[in-house]
């Protein structure tokens, strides 16, 4: 086991070196740095700033340090938009909250998403089974800048039960939109995928085994089909990551709820491309962290995969 | 964002099938398709999409770029959508007709999607069908840099790209390009290994058929139904995808607009009661999206018929 | 009283394209430590007799008619009674030993349920007791192989592991779906040897459904042949060999390979199995039948029964070569 996880970071190191690289390169590519602004600073000026941030030192020397300050020190510089921070406070600032709602989200789209494919596979063709579908294929066409407004207009402009932004040390009424928006598409995802995939898991062979034995339903369906059903779902837990991650730039442009998303538009529009690389690293090695959970959940689960 | 992968797997699976049972898959699956009522009422509802984004611009009465400045400033009362003032889904807050943009944005964003998704089939299946055919260490280096790439945040490279390059739908077709043919590759590589030990593939291979000609014209085809549904499915995606980043105001830029666009724009002005200013782009949004999920489905199911 | 009394059993599956008829009227008894054999094609009715009689048909599909049990109707039994029956009283084992065991879990924790539902002893006990059974069927090493999973065995081991979990409970009745179709000819010998044995050590009644007749000869007491879910002849499994009274059989005796004889080219039976959703009106064997009546085209010949055999076909027994 111990090997097989050793072996999986082996991958996940030389990725992330490439995420840092790709990411320098195309910010290096970049015509106009971010000290070019409409009126121009003079030359002598221009230089001393660029020097003090080491933008002045050729390419593969700025690369260098930058990775290695990166893996020695996680220090992804100083921000060159606000003067007085360092990427590291800004990410410090905002992460924890795109944590706090990113791991309610991710919470409820799984929990939520389970429960109604399972139900709805049980009671196939029942209203339990109608209706999770329903919920599951209307959900689908609201992804999370649809479903942000949609709440907004619903809960804050007309029913006016909930506060339609900031987030306030992460009170529940603040967190509650988010975290609907966020989850909404993905827990209809997951519900689909669980539905079809128990449907899948009862009609094989040793179901019919398992229910030959005597077994009542129950335990046939939580000691015999829970744990292949869940495969095809571990598998998508993946990308689900990514997309809500992804998503949260959105819920915190529209909920200015103040995470990483926020800060990571605010420098993309003012080329703050320390941030920008320090956000998207930060979201890179999460990514790969938890493909890296959820292979050895996999393997433990399917006693066929070979550590 | 992508479709799910296990759930077009079993399409080959099927199609080997009917060659076995020496039955026409095409014509099973034209009936299947044509007895799903869902799936046919969405392909209706698709040509209707597109119909509108085609020919809406001949109906309507403004250009898109048309500025009716007699409208700024008083859109809650003269901008409502009305038959009489010839802006028929309002005006935007720009006093500009609605009704011409929504048709532009719909019709961009069909056609991202469609291309995107093109593209991304395209590529992927290539890619996929050579590492399958060819195996061994090749396979092993191919597919371990799809996992590479696969692991990387794409949404936010993209944004990086779109930042620095600025702001062109050719940006946005390669950013999307980069990373939607991933799956399609892992699932042309499955689909491959098992056709590669056909019979009429080791034939070929030992009249001294090239290896490119044996993946075009022997194992791609075996891949059609797949490719055919994936692609149908990955167009919404597309759309989605192309709508978060315009949502953002890093898609599409004006004087053109996409759907995503809209919806943006729409959301920040519903607070003040405009909410045709939504309401019509996030219809078109909406049905465009289910069409083509429930299109997708019926290819599928009449594809690969199997108790979902 | 028989063990088993099967009486007009019918078995109907609702599918998108009307309804299939699976089983058509089907009768039979199985009698204490008696062993039977269903023959006939795929496609003949005789696995969904099996699931019927299990309580094991397909979501979409229907069973009617009496299956009696102990004299016990089955097909009226709530989920919990029969839950209370099956693998305790009737057991069964399947057609496809690679794919009936869980691979997601121990063959201990998969044995060993049984025992603990069944006779609601402790988890180590029923362990030791499957590791004996195990033993039983001829598992070597089988205290320390109790602890792998499925797809750490071959197909022939599988299939041990199988007929060992049916027999925890020491069951009345075993039916045996096909037990060594998807084996290598030895493998399905040594298994046909192990269940042999196991009748006798044990007591248990067989049913056993095959469509290969080499298995049937010599070890079922009597056979019933099915097709288009229908039973076509009943007898001891010697008269029906000697003397074969339906078209269908002597045409299935004809297509067994035999070495002790040499007959030039191996005989077929012409033509495909019936469509079961649109079964002809008459005898469903009468489009393949090479002897057929214009009366068998039309009318369902009714079962007769003579002395311990029945049949059903128009043409005299005496005619039937």
């Amino acid at each position: 086991m111990l090997s097989f996880v050793f072996r999986r970071l082996a991958v996940a190191v030389p990725t992330l070196l490439i995420l840092v690289v790709l990411s320098f390169v195309l910010m290096y590519a970049a015509p106009g740095g971010p000290f070019n602004s409409e009126r121009p600073l003079p030359p002598e000026v221009l230089a001393n700033i660029e020097a003090k941030y080491g933008l002045d030192q050729p390419f593969w020397k700025q690369i260098v340090n930058y990775v290695v300050s990166v893996v020695t020190q996680f220090d992804f510089g100083p921000s060159f938009q606000y003067k007085d921070r360092s990427v590291n406070d800004v990410i410090a600032q905002g992460f924890p909250v795109t944590l706090t709602y990113g791991f309610w989200s991710f919470v409820v789209a799984v929990t939520v998403g389970v429960s109604l494919g399972v139900a709805a596979a049980i009671k196939q063709n029942s209203w339990v089974d109608y209706f999770a579908v329903g919920v599951s294929i209307g959900a689908q066409v609201l992804p999370n800048f649809v479903m942000a407004p949609l709440l907004l207009l619903v809960f804050t402009l007309w029913l006016g039960w909930l506060p339609g932004g900031g987030w306030n040390g992460g009170q529940w009424q603040f967190l509650i939109m988010p975290v609907i928006a966020l989850s909404t598409s993905y827990m209809a995802s997951i519900a689909r995928i669980t539905r079809s995939s128990m449907l899948e898991v009862l009609n094989t062979n040793f179901i019919r085994t398992a229910r030959a034995k005597g077994l009542p339903m129950r335990r046939v369906i939580w000691k015999h089909a829970m744990k292949p059903t869940m495969l095809p779902v571990l598998s998508y837990l993946g990308p689900a990551f990514v997309g809500m991650i992804t998503g949260s730039v959105i819920i915190d442009v529209f909920f200015s709820t103040g995470g990483i998303g926020q800060f990571f538009v605010n420098s993309a529009f003012n080329r703050d491309y320390s941030v920008i690389m320090g956000i998207t690293i930060l979201v890179g090695t999460l990514t790969i962290l938890f493909n890296l959970l959820v292979d050895i959940l996999y393997a433990w689960i399917d006693p066929k995969i070979r550590y | 964002m992508l479709p799910n992968r296990a759930a077009v797997e079993g399409i080959a699976e099927n199609m080997h099938l009917a060659e076995v049972k020496g039955r026409s898959l095409w014509a099973d699956a034209r009936t299947r398709f044509l007895r799903n009522r869902a799936a046919v009422i969405s392909l209706i509802m698709l040509c209707a999409v597109a119909g509108f984004a085609l020919f809406g611009g001949l109906i309507a009465q403004y250009k898109g770029d048309f500025v009716n400045f007699s409208l700024i400033g008083s859109n809650a009362y003269l901008g409502v959508p009305s038959l009489e003032t010839g802006h028929y889904f309002g005006t935007d807050s720009n006093g500009r007709d609605l009704f011409a943009r929504t048709v532009q944005g719909t019709g961009i964003s069909l056609m991202v999607g469609v291309v995107g998704a093109l593209v991304a089939v395209i590529v992927g299946t290539l890619y996929g069908a050579t590492a399958g055919y060819y195996g061994g260490r090749i396979d092993g280096i191919m597919m371990r840099i799809v996992d590479v790439l696969m692991s990387i945040p794409f949404m936010f490279v993209l944004i990086l790209m779109l930042v620095i390059f600025g702001r062109s739908i050719f940006m946005l077709f390669l950013g999307i390009g980069l990373i939607s043919w991933l799956d399609m590759a892992r699932i042309a590589r499955g689909q491959t290994l098992t056709i590669k030990n056909k019979e009429f593939v080791e034939v070929a291979v030992a009249t001294g058929v090239r290896p490119l000609k044996i993946i075009l014209r022997h194992i791609v085809p075996n891949l059609l139904g797949i490719v055919i549904v994936y692609a149908t499915l990955l167009v919404p995606n597309m759309i989605i995808f192309e709508s978060f980043i315009s949502f953002l105001g890093l898609g599409v830029q004006e004087p053109a607009t996409s759907l995503g666009a809209l919806i943006n724009e729409g959301s920040r002005t519903m607070q003040f009661g405009y909410y045709w200013q939504i309401a019509f782009p996030l219809f078109f949004f909406i049905v465009t999206i289910f069409a083509f999920f429930f299109v997708g489905d019926g290819l599928r199911d009449a594809l690969d018929p199997k108790d979902r | 009283m028989s063990l088993l009394e099967i009486e007009d059993l019918k078995v109907t599956f609702t599918t998108a394209d009307g309804d299939v008829n699976a089983v058509n009227g089907v009768s039979f008894h199985v009698d204490k430590g008696e062993t039977l054999a269903i023959v006939g094609e795929s496609g003949s009715g005789k696995s969904q007799t099996a699931f019927a009689t299990m309580g094991l048909l397909a979501k979409n599909g229907r069973a009617t008619g009496k299956a009696r049990f102990d004299g016990q109707d089955l097909l009226q039994m709530s989920q919990r009674e029969f839950n209370a029956i099956r693998s305790k009283d009737i057991a069964m084992i399947f057609q496809d030993p690679m794919t009936s065991l869980n691979p997601y879990l121990k063959i201990s924790d998969q044995m060993a349920e049984v025992l603990m539902l069944h006779k609601g002893i402790g988890k180590s006990q029923a362990v030791k007791e499957s590791a004996q059974m195990l033993d039983a069927v001829r598992i070597p090493d089988a205290a320390a192989r109790i602890t792998m999973y499925p797809h750490e065995f071959s197909g022939g081991m599988r299939q041990r592991i199988m007929i060992a979990m049916s027999l925890l409970c020491q069951p009345r009745l075993l039916i045996a779906d096909e037990p060594t179709t998807a084996l290598d000819v030895t493998v399905q010998a040594q298994i046909m040897q192990l269940l042999g044995d196991i009748r006798q050590d044990f007591g248990t009644a067989v049913i056993l459904i095959t469509h290969d007749l080499g298995v049937v000869a010599g070890f079922c007491d009597r056979t019933l042949v099915m097709y288009g879910g229908q039973v076509m002849e009943e007898g001891t499994t010697d008269d029906i060999f000697a003397t074969p009274a339906h078209p269908y059989t002597s045409g299935l005796l004809k297509a067994v390979p035999r070495l002790d004889r040499d007959d030039g080219d191996l005989l077929t039976i012409a033509g495909e199995p019936p469509d079961m959703s649109n079964l002809p009106k008459g005898c469903p064997f009468s489009p393949r039948c090479a002897v057929s009546l214009d009366r068998c085209r039309s009318q369902r010949p009714a079962m007769e029964t003579i002395g311990n055999r029945r049949r059903a076909c128009h043409l005299p027994a005496s005619e039937v070569a």
